[in-house]
């Protein structure tokens, strides 16, 4: 679908365009912020600016240029940090903020299908725990809080957030030992 | 204090972030508790963790896109 047209859709209110929207865009938004990550809780920022890029969707224009929503979204981003900052009195450089901008907003591609498979491969090889942890937090999907994830696996809260760690370290370690650097084609 | 700062850490990494009574998501209360530099380095492992999450999803999304798309979705 072109810009376009998914800009329309999503305007629309069609939520599965959105979602692939965000499937593109998000790694890119994360990116956009990278600069503020000592001060701002990015994930709350990235969650705000996302729902406020739905909210703003049918208003956006577009003026023929690539990515408008995505554009947007990166300004919007940008000034929650700010403002996140702020609030917690840690405002970085904005020459500093303008810099990562322009550094950090590359395109940022899908890995490809060799890599979601050996992903795959190596979650299916986890011992029984970890992979319980971690089928957890995946099927919650940032619904639930980790004390009721525990709770569900009949796990104390350090034990499960050990067991998530153990399964994302176990994760890496599986990549790498099929020739696969996660730091250069995940992040 | 080791284990600790682990648990913090993976605390942070997750995707769950509770609201406040007018919607706004609020900064989970273990990011607080992390020295800026771990902070940093949290950022740089959820990036990883993220695309290792959207790799494993059928519609290629990650548990930050999940919880997104559910608050969109639940609205009248």
């Amino acid at each position: 679908m072109s810009d376009e047209g998914e800009l329309q859709a999503i305007a629309a209110g069609d939520s599965e365009a959105f979602g692939r929207w965000v499937s593109r865009a998000e790694s890119r938004l994360r990116l956009s912020v990278r600069s503020f990550a000592r001060v701002v809780d990015v994930e709350v920022v990235l969650q705000e600016t996302l729902l406020r890029a739905w909210q703003v969707a049918p208003r956006v224009q577009d003026d023929g240029r690539p990515e408008p929503l995505l554009r947007l979204a990166i300004r919007i981003a940008r000034n929650l940090a700010i403002d996140e900052a702020r609030r917690s009195r840690r405002v970085p450089v904005a020459t500093d903020v303008i810099d990562a901008l322009r550094e950090d907003t590359a395109a940022v591609h899908d890995p490809d299908p060799g890599l979601r498979d050996a992903i795959a491969a190596c979650r299916d090889r986890l011992p029984r725990q970890p992979k319980a942890a971690l089928s957890a937090r995946l099927d919650a999907a940032g619904g639930r809080d980790d004390r009721s994830l525990a709770e569900s696996l009949g796990m104390r809260l350090n034990t499960f957030l050990q067991n998530f760690g153990r399964a994302r370290k176990l994760l890496l370690e599986c990549l790498r030992s099929r020739g696969i650097d996660p730091d250069l084609e995940l992040s | 204090m080791a284990d600790e700062r682990e648990t913090l850490i993976e605390q942070v990494m997750g995707a769950h972030r509770a609201r406040d009574r007018d919607g706004r998501v609020l900064a989970d209360p273990a990011w607080y508790d992390l020295d800026e530099d771990t902070r940093a380095q949290v950022f740089e492992d959820t990036l990883v963790l993220r695309r290792l999450e959207a790799a494993l999803d059928p519609d290629g999304l990650s548990t930050t896109a999940r919880a997104v798309l559910a608050r969109i979705t639940a609205r009248p």
